[in-house]
């Protein structure tokens, strides 16, 4: 319980204080970023540990007469546990990156509200206090969207806000739809909805799935995500790879298992829609990325891409499927964030943006290509990267649900990743030896480390996926 | 149970490679003999019928599990085998190439990824092992950074990686026909769900066909092939294709080796004998025509590769019969790996002594390399078939099946038979072109480096021996090895199949001699009339075919993206029109009186006045038309109730 006050309020606390520390004290204010990221992380770790070992916290109370409840459940401590994580893991990137940068001081203090923001996503107990954080996270990453206040960054935010905002409206009616049919918000216990039967649940589920997925980029939702690649990388990579999309799949989620519940989404004829819109996603995205020259914007492709994977196991209501998905976020976040990590120190460092221009980069930058390349491997989904376990129970979940089709998907969508990055990596490494090591920032080892760090990571647990598995299987038992 | 420690053996000397400074000792060399000389004695055992087994107890879903029979025994030790003779060829060859560090560091990850692969227990470590191989050794491809070793790389790593998601799918459904993963060496699988079953066995059929080389999906090889340095290319040509192989025979483990297949399975064999059949065809007609030593010796690995298929399509069909096939095959394998290695080396040392490779530039060389000459002919004439030489054994064998298996009297199998013989003499061909071309013939106005390393030879020499060895006491292996793995296998009565061949009889060796000469006269005619340098057209080419599939889809996509981003334009078009549209009328609403609304017919009347009267109006005309009966009384009862 306390640990979990902690957790949400390091963020908040943090940018208070970094708000009142003067612009020029970068020192200092790192070091604030630094401990209070820390602690972030320590106490969601703390709590995810219990949330597995079966204790349960609760804070609840009361907003304008609707019950508000934190509560984490095995779903909302995996998610928490990968934004913390990765939260500590971008601050140090982000120290190398904004070196020398104006607006650090707005930079770093919403940066840190948007960790407390995704925080109480995750460890929301109902669906009030779900949406205020999830409209919150929307606010508190806007001015990370238009940081450098150039022209495309200001259009880029106003159409994040209007996708964000129009989505969590459609949250909202559904919302206020679910509590006049029950009376009830609450994820513990039975599914919100269990017991209802009725045909008009498929509206309210295209309303939940609006919603969530604008955030969570389902296809024809996703126009805001490449838009906002103008960020800072290291907003675009943990925002727009980790955090923000992933509170939109697990709202997802939370809805398919949390409010409706497995059993009434198998009668829901909608939901088979919904899959193909989602295998369309996995196969669109990434085609389109094939065709996109901006190396951030290929990425942001794929991400469109790689979260409809993680959807797509929870419309399978299979529990491999479930366990797919929740590998899948573990996994993927580790692999995306150090794509963007890689580009980040690419473009930083030799002002190369474009995939066209990048031959010969790996000459340059060996450790930064190498990283690129290894979790590429894991995009694709091949074995010594941990990606694989989540596709693999992806795969067997859509298998096991006989929407074998889908496991087609996947493989194809495989194989379009490899054909999408591995000329970048082959292409990076040919030429002569670059010699001149001129053009190297300072910072350049601070932005490095997470990468390589991440990469160990994911290799790691790709040989020995039993580390992550017990949260995997945390969140199985939970639902099924 | 020690046996897990064969492929840790290669990465500790990865590690030492990465620490140590000098460059005193060759580690590839140490670990393979280290290799070979643990795994000749750790695995004897395996043939006396006990098989080992290891489970690493990992916590979690994945527990990486190792078992070793005599199919995986036979495998390891030629592994380590190769591995020991390429490092005694590698340090003398690679200063020619440059990067030899890098080459001998992937060289040793590929060691250890191919020993994991034999000796996996379970289909996911093998998967694990597989990728693993497919990723070390594409830097072997990719070594000289040119043009053609970047095209290599990208044939090379898409086939692998499809191949790899291939297996990842089939695993995927075999675990959801039979519920568990079967163990790999455990034997014939009873699945659940049968059709689930076949579409598995499909797909691990076409991951593990991508690495065998089977026709269609053989693309990659003659590419990845011939642009690799020697001895990677020895190792993929003589080694890491056979991985392709190995898998197969595994697959068809799961369905059963010696007993017939049920309903849909049994298409299994003759699908596997006609694709058998293609590569065959495919791969010796393509390296007739190359004028390149290394892409001919790489097509000729598809088109031996091919061999080995057909015999498992065989014995897939023969059912219990089927024990000559299967010997044959593995016999194949080994003799294979032997001579390509041999080969692929033989034409290393001349291309480091005349950087050339084209066999028209070459010639007369026996002069200036009687050595590497004399040690190549045992290599050209196993891969010929030859009575004496390591090929004529499987070869043999495989003949032998094939015929059986046509005497059942299946039409097909006559023509499948017919073409055996005709690929013979293809081979036979195609080798005497590329001895005759290389070493006999004219000498060629082509300089040649004088510095001689005598560890080429030596390399050489050592599978020359064991080529020769084989070639003189052919039963030798398949008694002692090759019969104990096929009957772990499941072929019960693999020896009683094999009992009535004799290598030494008149008919086959008159036959073989026959086909070799057949082969001589053949590859007169072509150097005489000029049919070897003939290309075929690109639509007849299945790579042709591949690039204009390629473009077609390339052009349908920028198709479908320009069809997308009007339809795109178009909704955003009409979307922000009906916007502005609705935007400037309702902004009349908001101004001042005197601006109106409506233009002609509204002229002079104000906007809320304008939108009154409409409201007025449509009630009007909602009760009196549409709701005819009804009064004023009614409407003031309705105030008057609320």
């Amino acid at each position: 319980m306390p640990d979990l006050i902690f957790a949400l309020l390091s963020g908040v606390v943090g940018s208070l204080i970094i708000a009142v520390i003067p612009q020029v004290r970068n020192r200092l204010r790192n070091f604030a970023v630094l401990f209070f990221c820390a602690a972030g992380t320590f106490f969601s770790w703390r709590v995810a540990i219990a949330v597995f070992a079966g204790e349960s916290a609760e804070i609840s109370g009361e907003i304008g007469g609707f019950p508000f409840v934190l509560s984490p459940d095995p779903l909302g401590a995996v998610f928490g546990l990968i934004a913390s994580t990765l939260w500590l893991f971008a601050a140090v990137y982000s120290f190398g990156y904004m070196a020398g940068k104006n607006r650090q001081r707005s930079y770093f203090t919403f940066f840190l509200l948007a960790l407390s923001a995704t925080l109480g996503v995750a460890f929301s107990g109902n669906l009030i206090a779900l949406y205020l954080f999830y409209e919150l996270l929307t606010f508190a990453t806007y001015p990370l969207v238009i940081h450098e206040r150039s022209a495309e960054a200001m259009k880029a935010g106003k159409r994040y806000i209007l996708y964000s905002l129009s989505g969590a409206g459609a949250i909202l009616i559904a919302i206020v739809v679910t509590y006049s049919l029950t009376g009830n918000v609450d994820f513990s216990g039975e599914p919100i909805l269990a017991g209802h039967r009725s045909s008009g649940l498929n509206f309210l589920l295209i309303l939940f799935i609006i919603g969530f997925g604008v955030k969570a980029a389902i296809m024809p939702l996703h126009r805001w995500l490449p838009a906002a690649m103008v960020a800072p990388t290291p907003v675009s990579a943990l925002l727009h790879a980790v955090a923000v999309v992933y509170s939109g799949a697990y709202g997802i989620l939370r809805v398919v298992y949390s409010v409706f519940g497995q059993e009434l989404m198998r009668t829901l004829s909608f939901r088979y829609i919904f899959s193909w819109v989602i295998a369309f996603t996995i196969l669109a995205g990434v085609i389109i990325a094939t065709r996109q020259d901006i190396m951030k914007l290929r990425l942001a492709y794929q991400t469109v891409s790689h979260l409809s994977y993680i959807l797509l196991g929870a419309f399978t209501l299979q529990p491999w499927g479930l366990a797919g998905a929740v590998m899948h976020m573990i996994s993927y976040s580790m692999l995306k964030i150090t794509l963007f990590f890689c580009a980040g120190i690419i473009s930083e460092h030799s002002g190369k943006t474009r995939v066209s221009s990048m031959g010969g980069i790996g000459r340059q930058f060996p450790e930064t290509m190498a990283a690129f390349g290894v979790a590429t491997l894991g995009m694709i989904g091949m074995l010594p990267l941990n990606t694989f376990w989540g596709k693999y129970y992806l795969m067997k979940g859509s298998v096991a649900a006989g929407m074998w089709p889908f496991a087609l998907v996947l493989t194809g969508s495989g194989i379009i990743n490899a054909v999408c990055f591995i000329p970048v990596v082959v292409n990076a490494f040919r030429g002569e030896k670059a010699h001149t090591n001129s053009g190297q920032k300072t910072g350049v080892a601070l932005m490095l480390a997470p990468t390589l760090i991440l990469v160990v990571i994911a290799l790691f647990t790709g040989l020995w996926p039993g580390m992550v598995w017990p949260a995997v299987q945390a969140v199985v038992n939970w639902y099924f | 149970m020690l046996f897990v420690i064969l492929p840790v053996i290669p990465l500790i000397g990865v590690l030492l490679l990465l620490l140590k400074r000098n460059r005193a000792i060759n580690l590839p060399f140490v670990a393979g003999i280290t290799v070979l000389v643990l795994g000749s004695l750790g695995l004897k055992s395996v043939f006396a019928g006990n098989g080992l087994t290891f489970r690493l107890p990992l916590p979690g879903p994945f527990q990486p599990t190792f078992q070793a029979d005599p199919l995986s025994a036979i495998l390891v030790i030629l592994t380590a085998f190769l591995f020991f003779v390429v490092s005694v060829y590698t340090p003398k060859y690679m200063k020619h190439e440059g990067g030899i560090k890098g080459f001998e560091a992937c060289m040793l990850l590929t060691f250890s990824a191919v020993l994991g692969v034999f000796t996996a227990g379970d289909l996911v470590t093998m998967l694990l092992f597989f990728e693993l191989m497919t990723i070390t050794s594409c830097f072997w491809v990719i070594h000289r950074w040119n043009e053609e070793a970047i095209r290599a790389v990208f044939f090379y790593l898409f086939f692998s990686i499809i191949g790899g998601l291939f297996l990842g799918l089939g695993i995927v459904m075999m675990g959801a026909a039979t519920d568990v993963l079967p163990a790999v060496g455990g034997g014939v699988v009873i699945p659940s769900d049968s059709k689930k079953f076949v579409l598995s066995m499909v797909l691990l059929v076409a991951g593990f066909g991508i690495k065998a080389g089977m026709v269609p999906l053989h693309l990659w090889l003659p590419h990845a092939h011939s642009a690799a340095p020697a001895p990677g290319s020895a190792l993929l040509s003589g080694l890491l294709i056979k991985v392709g192989a190995y898998g197969l025979i595994r697959v068809g483990e799961f369905a059963g080796w010696g007993i017939r297949m049920e309903s849909e399975l049994n298409r299994m064999g003759p699908v596997l004998s006609v694709l058998g059949v293609c590569t065959m065809v495919a791969g010796v007609t393509a390296a007739l025509l190359q004028s390149d030593a290394k892409r001919l010796l790489a097509y000729h690995s598809v088109s031996q590769m091919g061999y080995i298929i057909l015999s498992l399509g065989i014995a897939v069909f023969m059912g219990a019969d089927g024990g000559l096939a299967l010997t044959g095959a593995v016999y194949h394998i080994v003799n294979h790996a032997l001579f390509k290695a041999a080969l692929f080396l033989g034409v290393g040392v001349i291309y480091i002594h005349t950087n050339e490779t084209n066999l028209y530039k070459l010639g007369g060389l026996w002069r200036h390399f009687p050595v590497t000459a004399a040690l190549m002919l045992p290599a050209v004439l196993g891969i010929a078939g030859a009575p004496g030489f390591n090929g004529y054994a499987s070869k043999t064998m495989m003949h032998h099946a094939v015929s059986a298996a046509a005497k059942t009297g299946t039409g097909w199998m006559l023509w499948v038979e017919r073409l055996f013989t005709m690929v013979g003499v293809g081979t036979a061909a195609s080798f005497t072109k590329l001895y005759y071309l290389m070493f006999l013939g004219k000498p060629a106005g082509i300089k040649v480096a004088k510095n001689r390393a005598h560890s080429l030879q030596i390399a050489m020499g050592l599978l020359a021996v064991v080529m020769i060895a084989i070639g003189v006491v052919p039963q030798l292996f398949p008694d002692i090895a090759a019969i104990p793995a096929v009957q772990a296998l499941g072929m019960e009565n693999a020896s009683n199949t094999l009992a009535g061949i004799s290598f030494w009889n008149f008919s086959d060796i008159f036959s073989m001699l026959i086909t070799l000469i057949l082969g001589m006269l053949v590859c007169w005619i072509g150097l005489k009339s000029g049919v070897f340098h003939r290309q075929p057209p690109s639509w007849l080419t299945l790579e042709g075919l591949g690039k204009l599939a390629g473009q077609g889809i390339l052009a349908l996509s920028n198709k479908a993206a320009e069809l997308y981003g009007s339809v795109v334009k178009c909704i955003r078009n009409s979307g922000s029109m009906m916007i502005r549209r609705i935007y400037s009328v309702l902004g009349k609403f908001g101004q001042n009186r005197n601006s109106t609304t409506g233009g002609v017919t509204l002229s002079w009347i104000s906007a809320d006045t304008a939108l009154i009267i409409i409201a007025l109006a449509f009630l009007i005309v909602w009760y009196t038309l549409i709701n005819p009966g009804l009064s004023e009384q009614r409407l003031i009862y309705m105030w008057i109730d609320n």
